[in-house]
C-alpha cells in the first residue's frame, strides 16, 4: 500500500503541474478533430467525458469527436489518416504503430516526452518509441501475469514461485495432486504467444525479445532454441491441460473454476470472468511470471492503448495539449478506475481503484518491471509474422518434436518479410 | 412410387424406422438445441464449464430481456425488415417484368438476354465482394440500408428472372394471344392476365428471397458496419465485448435473430416447398 500513499502525494504535485498546464492552454482555438476507436460502451462513455473535460478546460475550442467501431477502425485508419486527416486518432503501442510511422501519417512527438510530466510515464516510453522518436501517448493497459488458484497451493503448501526451480517444483506438486499446473485454450492461437513472451524475456531479456520482434535475430538462434527448451520443460511434465488446442482462451476457464488446473496465465481481462464464474479473492490470487535467468530484468506483457497525431494535423497546439491532458495523473486516474474503463493508468503518479489485482499489477507495472513492456505477441511482431508464429508456438505445445521444422519454418517466413 | 411409403414397408423396417427416426432427429437438432439451452443459462455455467447441464439459474427473461432492452438488436431486427422487405418486393417486381418480357416476346437477342440472367447466377459472389465495396463506397452508399438493398435486388434479379421466365413460359400462351385479339393493350395483358396467374409463382419466390436476404451475412459484413445499417445476422456479434464472447446473448440474440424466417416458413409452407419444385417441373 505504502506505493498508493506516494502516489497521492505525486497526484497532489501533478495536479499542480496540470493546473499550469491549463493556465497557458487558454489561447487555444479553432477546431480539433478527433477519431475514437473506444466503441464499446464504458470506453465510449470514458472518451466522450474525457472530451467533454477538455471542452470545459478550453471553451473556444470547437471539438468534433467521431467514434468508429473498434475492430472497423483497423480497417479504416490508412484511409482516414490519408484523405483529410484528423488531429488526433486511436491507436496501438510497439509494432503495430509501424506502418502509419513508416508512411509518414503520425507525427513525432518526442518534444512532448521531453517534458518533465512525461517522466511518469516512463514504463511505456520503449513502446511508443520507434527509430529512437516518440509517435504518440498511452492511456491505458492492463497487465499479464499468473491467476493462479490460492486455496488449492495453501492445500499443497505450496508458496508463490520466485525462480524457475520453485516453479517446475510447485508444477510437479501440483501434478502429484492430480491436477494440472496450468489451463489454457488455444485454439485461437494468441494464448500461446503469451507463454512465449514470458519464457523468451524472461531467459534472455527484453531486448533480445524485442530484436527478435523487430526481425534482427534468426529464429534457429540458440538462444531461441533455450527458449523453447525451457518451455520444453513444462510441457513434458504435463504442466497444461491436454487437448487445450481444442479451447478458446474462455473455453479453458472451467478446469481452473472446477480446480482441474491451478493456473492461469492470462491478462487481468480475465479476473471479471473467475468472479462471475464463482471464485472469491480468497480462492484467486495473482504473481509475476517467476525468473529464469537471474541476469536479466523483469519484462512484463501489458498491451497499451495510445492515442496519436496524424501528421497532416491542422491543430498541432490543441492536438498535444489533449495528449497532455489524457496522460496527467488525475485524468489517468479517473478514465482507469473500475466503473470507466477498469484497468491501469499509464502515469505512475496515478492512483488506482481499492481492488487486490489491479494494485498488484499497477505496482508490478509501475515498480518492477525494468526489463520493459512488451505489448504481446501479436502486437509486437509484424502482422504476419505474428500469424505464422502462433501457429508455430501452437504446434510446439502439441507436437515439441517438431521443434526444429517449425523453427525453419519460422525463420524463412522472417527471411521474406523483413528483408 | 418411389420412396416406398413408409405404410407400405416391412414390419421390421417400420420399426427401425421409428426408432432411428427420433435418434437422427435429435442429433440434427443438436446444434440448434444447444443454442436454445445457452440461452437461458447465466453467464457464470459458461465459465464453470457447466455447458450441457441443467442451467444453474434459470435466466431466459433475463437474457432476452437484456437482448431486446439493452442491446441494439431491436435497431439491427429493424435494419434486417428495411433490408429485406424492399429487396424482395424489388426483385420479384423487377423479374416479373423481366420474365414476362423475355418468356412472351420473341425478339433479337431474346436468348441471349435471358442466358445473362442465367450466367449471372454462376459468379461466386466472392469473387464481386472488393469491386461492390469499392462501387458502393464511391456511390456514397457504403454502411446504408439503401446500398444493401440496391446491390441484393440486382443480383437476386437474375435468379428470380430465369424462375419468372420459365414459370410463364409453362402458362398457356393461348390466353395472351386471347386477350391480344381483343385488342387489350401489352401492360394490361401483364398486369390483368399475367399477373393474376403467376401469383403461385411470386408467393413462392417472395418467401424464399425473404429467407435468402434474411439469413445474409456475407454481404452485410462487407458492405455495413455499425447499428444504424447493419442488419441483425452480422450484428449479433455485438455481444461479444473487447475480450469476451457473452455465449448466453449470443445465444439468445440467435434464437430472435432465427424466428422470423422460421415463422415465414409456417405461414407459407406450401408456397415454399411449391418454389422449390417449380424450377424443377419445366
Amino acid at each position: 500500500m505504502h506505493s498508493i500513499k506516494t502516489s497521492f502525494a505525486a497526484l497532489a504535485a501533478a495536479s499542480i503541474a496540470a493546473s499550469a498546464a491549463m493556465a497557458d492552454g487558454h489561447a487555444l482555438s479553432g477546431d480539433l478533430k478527433i477519431i475514437s476507436d473506444m466503441s464499446n460502451p464504458a470506453p465510449r462513455a470514458v472518451m466522450e467525458g474525457m472530451v467533454a473535460d477538455f471542452k470545459e478546460m478550453h471553451p473556444d475550442l470547437n471539438i468534433e469527436l467521431t467514434i468508429v467501431d473498434r475492430e472497423a477502425w483497423k480497417t479504416q485508419i490508412r484511409n482516414a489518416l490519408s484523405a483529410n486527416p484528423p488531429d488526433v486518432v486511436n491507436w496501438y503501442a510497439a509494432n503495430r504503430m509501424k506502418p502509419y510511422v513508416d508512411a509518414g501519417l503520425f507525427a513525432d512527438i518526442s518534444d512532448l516526452w521531453a517534458e518533465p510530466e512525461f517522466e511518469a510515464l516512463a514504463s511505456t516510453k520503449g513502446a511508443m518509441t520507434l527509430d529512437g522518436k516518440q509517435w504518440g501517448v498511452p492511456y491505458t493497459y492492463y497487465q499479464w501475469g499468473v491467476y493462479y488458484r490460492k486455496d488449492i497451493y495453501e492445500e499443497l503448501g505450496l508458496e508463490e514461485p520466485a525462480t524457475w526451480e520453485e516453479e517446475l517444483a510447485n508444477c510437479q506438486a501440483i501434478l502429484d495432486s492430480g491436477r494440472k499446473c496450468y489451463t489454457i485454450g488455444s485454439k485461437f492461437l494468441w494464448t500461446a504467444g503469451g507463454w512465449f513472451d514470458y519464457i523468451n524475456s524472461r531467459t534472455n531479456g527484453y531486448d533480445f525479445h524485442i530484436a527478435l520482434a523487430s526481425g534482427e535475430v534468426e529464429w534457429t538462434d540458440d538462444r531461441v532454441k533455450q527458449t523453447f527448451a525451457n518451455w520444453r520443460q513444462l510441457i513434458d511434465m504435463g504442466a497444461f491441460i491436454d487437448d487445450h488446442q481444442t479451447y478458446s482462451w474462455q473455453e479453458a476457464m472451467p478446469f481452473m473454476v472446477n480446480g482441474e488446473a491451478a493456473a492461469y496465465l492470462m491478462g487481468n481481462f480475465s479476473v471479471a470472468a473467475f468472479r462471475e464464474g464463482g471464485l472469491t479473492d480468497d480462492q484467486l490470487d495473482f504473481y509475476q511470471f517467476p525468473v529464469i535467468n537471474p541476469d536479466v530484468d523483469y519484462a512484463e506483457d501489458a498491451p497499451t492503448d495510445t492515442f496519436h497525431i496524424a501528421s497532416g494535423a491542422q491543430n498541432m497546439d490543441a492536438a498535444k495539449e489533449f495528449l497532455r491532458f489524457v496522460t496527467s495523473a488525475d485524468n489517468q486516474t479517473k478514465i482507469n478506475s473500475g466503473d470507466a474503463l477498469g484497468q491501469l493508468p499509464v502515469n505512475a503518479n496515478s492512483s488506482i481503484d481499492n481492488d487486490k489485482f489491479l494494485a498488484e499489477g499497477f505496482e508490478m507495472l509501475s515498480n518492477n518491471a525494468g526489463g520493459g513492456i512488451m505489448q504481446f505477441f501479436d502486437r509486437d511482431f509484424d502482422a504476419e509474422m505474428a500469424s505464422v508464429g502462433m501457429e508455430g508456438l501452437q504446434e510446439f505445445m502439441v507436437f515439441p518434436d517438431n521443434l526444429d521444422d517449425i523453427l525453419a519454418r519460422l525463420e524463412e517466413t522472417r527471411q521474406r518479410i523483413y528483408n | 412410387m418411389f420412396p416406398t411409403p413408409i405404410e407400405k414397408s416391412s414390419r421390421q423396417w417400420q420399426i427401425s424406422y421409428q426408432l432411428i427416426l427420433p435418434l437422427v432427429l435429435i442429433l440434427w437438432l443438436a446444434p440448434l438445441l444447444a443454442v436454445a439451452l445457452f440461452s437461458i443459462k447465466p453467464d457464470a455455467d459458461f465459465v464453470n464449464g457447466n455447458f450441457w447441464g441443467m442451467p444453474s439459474s434459470f435466466e431466459m427473461f433475463n437474457n432476452y430481456g437484456k437482448v431486446f432492452f439493452e442491446s441494439n438488436m431491436p435497431k439491427y431486427l429493424l435494419n434486417s425488415l428495411f433490408i429485406t422487405i424492399p429487396t424482395v418486393i424489388g426483385a420479384v417486381a423487377l423479374s416479373a417484368m423481366a420474365g414476362f418480357a423475355l418468356g412472351v416476346y420473341r425478339f433479337k437477342g431474346n436468348l441471349l438476354i435471358f442466358f445473362m440472367f442465367i450466367a449471372g447466377n454462376f459468379v461466386p459472389f466472392q469473387i464481386l465482394m472488393v469491386p461492390v465495396r469499392d462501387l458502393t463506397i464511391q456511390m456514397g452508399m457504403y454502411d446504408t440500408v439503401a446500398g444493401l438493398v440496391l446491390f441484393h435486388v440486382a443480383f437476386q434479379t437474375g435468379f428470380c428472372t430465369l424462375f419468372m421466365r420459365n414459370f410463364i413460359r409453362a402458362l398457356p400462351f393461348p390466353l395472351i394471344e386471347a386477350a391480344r385479339v381483343e385488342g387489350i393493350a401489352e401492360w394490361k395483358i401483364f398486369w390483368y392476365v399475367v399477373l393474376p396467374l403467376m401469383k403461385p409463382a411470386l408467393a413462392a419466390l417472395a418467401v424464399l428471397i425473404f429467407t435468402f436476404i434474411w439469413n445474409d451475412y456475407f454481404w452485410a459484413v462487407v458492405l455495413t458496419q455499425g447499428p444504424n445499417a447493419q442488419p441483425v445476422t452480422a450484428g449479433i456479434t455485438e455481444f461479444n465485448s473487447q475480450f469476451r464472447a457473452a455465449y448466453h446473448l449470443m445465444s439468445a440474440g440467435s434464437i430472435v435473430a432465427a424466428l422470423p424466417p422460421v415463422l415465414m416458413f409456417f405461414i407459407m409452407q406450401k408456397h415454399f416447398i411449391a418454389g422449390l419444385t417449380l424450377g424443377a417441373v419445366k
